[in-house]
């Protein structure tokens, strides 16, 4: 069986590469990606645990969790899509700096 | 009926209600509403009177109470005790209301608020009842307070003018400050007995249940209370100012309603005063201020202002009689004093009313002839309080001179002293209004006899002084409905029978025809007024006197240098300290810190991620370094 340290460094790597993405990133989608990227880290962590934990047992609450996660992040980016249509159609421009207006 | 006595006090009540939402609209402004309910309750006062008496003493004090509310173990009630102090004062109330009522239907004919005048004066009437009838010091306090107000409506009547509403400020606050004793008297009585009702109290106290020295404190708060109401000395000052009022007013406020409060306060309680030690307290307060009014009262000029001062003069009477431990002298004192000074006062407002307006003595002058009725029943009241034999004011004068005789040689030489003041300026007062010739021709011809509505209850209130002095004999009283004669029928700790001393007598006729005489020669037909010679005399003397003293400049230099001044500084730590520095500070701070932190705002989402992930680390470090 692959140790569980491996599916934790993994996770860890593509979570933080999410972050990375989501601070470094202008386009609005990359950073949606990015966002992504982190969800699929947790949804790993999830099912990693869900695995260790409680070897064949009927105890399915991580993978369950790891499904949740994975339809909220369905209807998260059909949302932020569309916001990100929005500000394309208003501003000819997908960068996340640019869209500043929300401020004192 | 006796137990249902509170009827006396509703009556009144509830004209005041009417009166004052509908009285405007009413036919004759409601003047008759007025006369109604006072004759009413005078008529009820006797149906109390009869089925008290046919009760029998075993019954007496006649109780009736509700339980007005319940907090935990505390109950609360609320009612009436009729004994016999409360009835002479109910029968002091009611005679003297209806006199004024059915006066002032003349006295008050074509002034402004004519309806508001009346329906006040119901008001005043049923809170005075309501003050000699409860059963508990809160009631008490209550009607005590009602009379306060009532007061102050009535002397600023005439609100246009300045110098009435001053003078209602006046009354208001220098009663109130004897209020505050009062209610702290009441409050530091609950806390010892548990209770407000008075016969309570006493019972508690003659058990001995409060402690000497609190006893005593708790006293000179009730008597500072008492004071206030009854304008002794150092709170006679709103007295004579409230002479701005109309004139029955003053009538009212002087015999019957207000002033005597106090004095009823401290007979009511004057078995809890025998306790605590604080007669002589009493005894010497009312001396002073019988002493001192009697001096002021030579140097006023106006006839209202020289009977206010009287009536002073008269409260230090009574006082001295309840200091010196006699209920029934200082209560027949009021008794006999509430017909003279309500016919004193009625005959004043009939020679303002007969003058057009004018009551400077200067002006007056040979009035006999021109209002023969109004002079003959003034010259009845004048005797009366002067003590003429065989006049109400004597019988009462002399059971007074009667009590002081076991106070000591001092002040029965004290007492003697004011009473030969109080015919001196009773005379004055009398040869200078009526007889002689007329001072101001302009006045004297247009002076004319006022009409029955304001005569007659001067000749009824004449009548009374004359015959109310004769209840102190025992077949009189009994015959009159105060069996036994006053002095049995009040009293502290037993019932004693009124013994003519013919000593006393001589001696009361001796001062009564020195002061008397005196004052008449003294003021005889001079178309100066003596007492103006005496200032041109000894004018620092005659100043002191006719500044009253310099008591009210006192006064005021108290209030302008030391309350305005704290004022001052309380509102200075108010506007700076809490206003400026606190609430405003506040909001200023607020608003300066919105300010500065409104930067971090950038819009940039970014931004707001990089706060998120490093609030994270910041986050996640933190818990390594603390949870290793």
């Amino acid at each position: 069986m692959v140790p569980m340290e491996n599916y934790l460094v993994l996770s860890g790597i593509i979570f933080s590469l999410g972050v990375y993405g989501v601070l470094a990133r202008r386009n609005a989608v990359l950073v949606l990606m990015s966002v992504e990227l982190m969800l699929n880290a947790v949804s790993l962590n999830f099912v990693a645990f869900s695995a260790y934990r409680i070897p064949s047992s009927a105890d399915a609450t991580g993978i369950i969790f790891a499904v949740f996660v994975i339809a909220v992040a369905a209807a998260e980016v059909g949302l932020a899509l569309a916001i990100v249509i929005r500000l394309f159609r208003n501003r000819s421009t997908a960068n996340v700096d640019e869209a500043a207006t929300m401020r004192w | 009926m006796a137990e249902h006595a509170w009827i006396l006090a509703a009556v009144p009540g509830i004209a005041f209600i009417v009166m004052a939402a509908l009285g405007r609209n009413l036919p004759r402004q409601g003047d008759w509403l007025a006369v109604l309910c006072a004759t009413s309750i005078f008529g009820l006062f006797f149906a109390v009177l009869a089925n008290f008496l046919n009760l029998g003493e075993a019954a007496w004090p006649v109780l009736n109470s509700i339980e007005w509310t319940a907090i935990g173990d505390f109950h609360l009630r609320m009612g009436i005790a009729v004994d016999q102090i409360t009835i002479v004062m109910l029968a002091v109330i009611t005679t003297v209301a209806l006199m004024v009522n059915i006066f002032s239907v003349g006295y008050m004919k074509g002034e402004p608020r004519y309806w508001w005048y009346f329906a006040v004066l119901q008001l005043f009437v049923a809170s005075m009842l309501m003050l000699v009838l409860a059963d508990n010091l809160l009631l008490l306090y209550v009607a005590w307070e009602l009379v306060g107000l009532s007061s102050f409506l009535l002397i600023g009547h005439y609100w246009e003018r300045r110098s009435a509403v001053e003078a209602a400020k006046k009354a208001f606050i220098t009663t109130r400050v004897g209020d505050v004793g009062l209610l702290i008297g009441i409050i530091l009585f609950w806390e010892a007995t548990g209770t407000f009702n008075i016969l309570d109290i006493i019972h508690y106290v003659e058990e001995g249940a409060i402690g000497d020295t609190r006893l005593f404190v708790t006293m000179m708060f009730i008597l500072l209370g008492a004071m206030g109401k009854s304008a002794q000395l150092p709170f006679h000052v709103w007295l004579p100012d409230a002479m701005e009022g109309p004139t029955p007013v003053s009538a009212l406020i002087h015999a019957a309603t207000m002033v005597v409060a106090g004095v009823y306060l401290v007979a009511r309680m004057l078995p809890v005063f025998e306790a605590a030690g604080a007669l002589d307290v009493v005894l010497v307060i009312g001396l002073l201020t019988a002493l001192f009014s009697g001096v002021v009262a030579f140097a006023q000029t106006d006839i209202k202002k020289v009977l206010a001062y009287s009536t002073v003069s008269q409260l230090g009477f009574m006082f001295v009689a309840l200091g010196a431990g006699y209920a029934s002298a200082g209560m027949f004192h009021l008794f006999t004093h509430a017909f003279f000074k309500a016919l004193l006062f009625l005959g004043a407002g009939s020679v303002i009313i007969g003058t057009h307006h004018h009551q400077e003595m200067g002006q007056l002058g040979g009035l006999w002839r021109k209002m023969p009725i109004t002079a003959g029943t003034f010259l009845i009241g004048s005797l009366a309080l002067a003590g003429l034999f065989p006049l109400a004011g004597f019988w009462s004068k002399d059971e007074i001179l009667h009590a002081v005789e076991g106070q000591g040689t001092f002040f029965f030489f004290l007492i003697s002293i004011a009473a030969i003041m109080t015919a001196f300026y009773t005379a004055r007062l009398f040869v200078r209004t009526f007889l002689g010739k007329p001072r101001d021709e302009e006045v004297a011809s247009h002076t004319r006899e006022t009409g029955p509505v304001m005569t007659l209850p001067l000749v009824f209130l004449a009548f009374m002084s004359i015959v109310a002095g004769f209840f102190i004999f025992h077949d009189f009283g009994s015959a009159f409905g105060f069996p036994g004669g006053f002095s049995e029928f009040v009293f502290l700790h037993y019932p004693h029978a009124f013994h003519v001393d013919w000593g006393l007598v001589g001696l009361s006729t001796a001062l009564f025809v020195i002061g008397t005489f005196g004052g008449a020669w003294f003021y005889w037909n001079g178309r100066l007024d003596r007492s103006t010679v005496m200032a041109e005399w000894q004018p620092k003397v005659y100043e002191m006197v006719q500044r009253k003293f310099y008591f009210d400049d006192l006064y005021q230099f108290l209030i302008d240098r030391v309350v305005l001044g704290f004022s001052y500084l309380v509102s200075w730590f108010d506007r700076f300290a809490v206003n400026d520095t606190g609430v405003d500070g506040s909001a200023t701070m607020t608003g300066y810190a919105g300010f500065l932190l409104k930067h971090l705002q950038t819009g940039r989402v970014p931004n707001y991620a990089m706060a998120i992930a490093a609030g994270v680390v910041a986050l996640t470090l933190l818990s390594l370094a603390v949870g290793s």
